[in-house]
């Protein structure tokens, strides 16, 4: 077993874990927001280690394979962020609101947080 | 009158159904000596490409694929001349909210990425999995992304119409000049080069690239009629 090996199946695993992770998160959260972060946040690293594994362990044989895994890297790292704040967003606009286990349902921190803004531009 | 005409039509199609059918056979055991041991030997052999379902779809039975591509096409025309009539009062918009400006520069860089994806998946057709219509395909939804972010994105129908009838009559005049050549429709009359080199298998990347052109133009055009129908 050589470095490269042990170096990108530490990759391996920690990426499998972050991914396992995710889908238990999905399973898991009580709303959409809550769902978006274990869903996109864990699993961007979870793709993201794993793809750099494949690339280290190839390391040995052909060095064009982390290149390749790099360029996958800057586009999983460019796509999957912007896609879960545009799902996230669209939900917001949509109107469902967080789910928050406390009395005060209409709690909307966001919203305050806009509308304070609003205020000192006035 | 009407009824009786029909009923009389539909008992003679029957009936001929019934007939073409009787004769089509039992299904029986699998025949041993099929088609398959020719198609994996030529395809090396001959063609020197890598790819069997390629060779397959493009120089086999490139004819279907020829009968496929018009079918996309008809299916394009067909949904554009439904919608126009319906969907004239939409307006400009293709969306309802204004995209954040996080989702307007995101869209922005991964758009030459997309398409150069795209572009790979057609060119390489012959050496690896995928093929025109799937690099046509993310070609579209590398579109369909700006199309969604930008509310003014527009794409000339001029263009696509002009790509889409230039790869159509392209990939038949590629099959004529086989028939000249050779004798056969969709022919292979050029070099076929080294397996696994890019410029390798003769006609087939060429037509496998005219494809994703028209593929990508269909499907670009499908989805702005879709999203974006202008008033007038």
């Amino acid at each position: 077993m050589s470095l490269f090996e042990i170096i990108g199946g530490f990759f391996l695993v920690l990426g499998s874990i972050f991914l396992f992770l995710g889908g238990l998160g999905i399973f898991r959260m009580p709303d959409v927001y809550n769902r978006l972060q274990a869903g996109t946040k864990a699993t961007t690293l979870g793709a993201m280690s794993v793809i750099f594994g494949v690339g280290i362990i190839q390391l040995e044989n052909d060095w064009t394979w982390i290149v390749k895994a790099m360029v996958i890297l800057i586009f999983i790292a460019f796509s999957n962020p912007i896609s879960s704040h545009a799902l996230a967003r669209a939900m917001y606009k949509g109107k469902t609101y967080p789910f928050i286990k406390s009395k005060d349902k209409d709690m909307d921190a966001y919203k305050e947080y806009i509308d304070n803004q609003k205020m000192e531009e006035e | 009158m009407k009824k009786v005409i029909v009923l009389l039509l539909l008992a003679v199609t029957g009936y001929y159904l019934v007939i073409s059918f009787m004769d089509l056979g039992k299904y029986g055991p699998v025949v041993e000596t099929g088609v398959k041991d020719f198609y994996l030997e030529k395809t090396v052999s001959e063609l020197h490409v890598a790819n069997t379902i390629t060779s397959i779809i493009v120089n086999f039975r490139g004819f279907d694929t020829l009968g496929e591509v018009t079918v996309l096409f008809l299916a394009a025309t067909a949904l554009g001349g439904i919608l126009y009539k319906r969907r004239h009062d939409v307006g400009e918009r293709s969306v309802l909210f204004p995209s954040s400006s996080i989702v307007k520069s995101g869209s922005k860089l991964l758009f030459p990425a997309i398409i150069l994806l795209g572009a790979y998946v057609f060119i390489h057709g012959h050496l690896s999995p995928g093929g025109g219509f799937q690099g046509g395909a993310i070609i579209a939804t590398g579109f369909l992304l700006m199309l969604l972010a930008y509310d003014n994105f527009s794409v000339s129908h001029n263009v696509l119409s002009f790509i889409e009838s230039f790869a159509g009559i392209f990939f038949v005049l590629f099959g004529l000049a086989g028939m000249m050549m050779g004798g056969t429709f969709l022919e292979n009359f050029m070099p076929v080069g080294k397996l696994n080199d890019l410029f390798s298998g003769g006609i087939i990347p060429i037509i496998y690239i005219l494809v994703g052109f028209k593929v990508a133009a269909e499907l670009t055009g499908l989805i702005y009629t879709v999203l974006h129908e202008k008033e007038n």
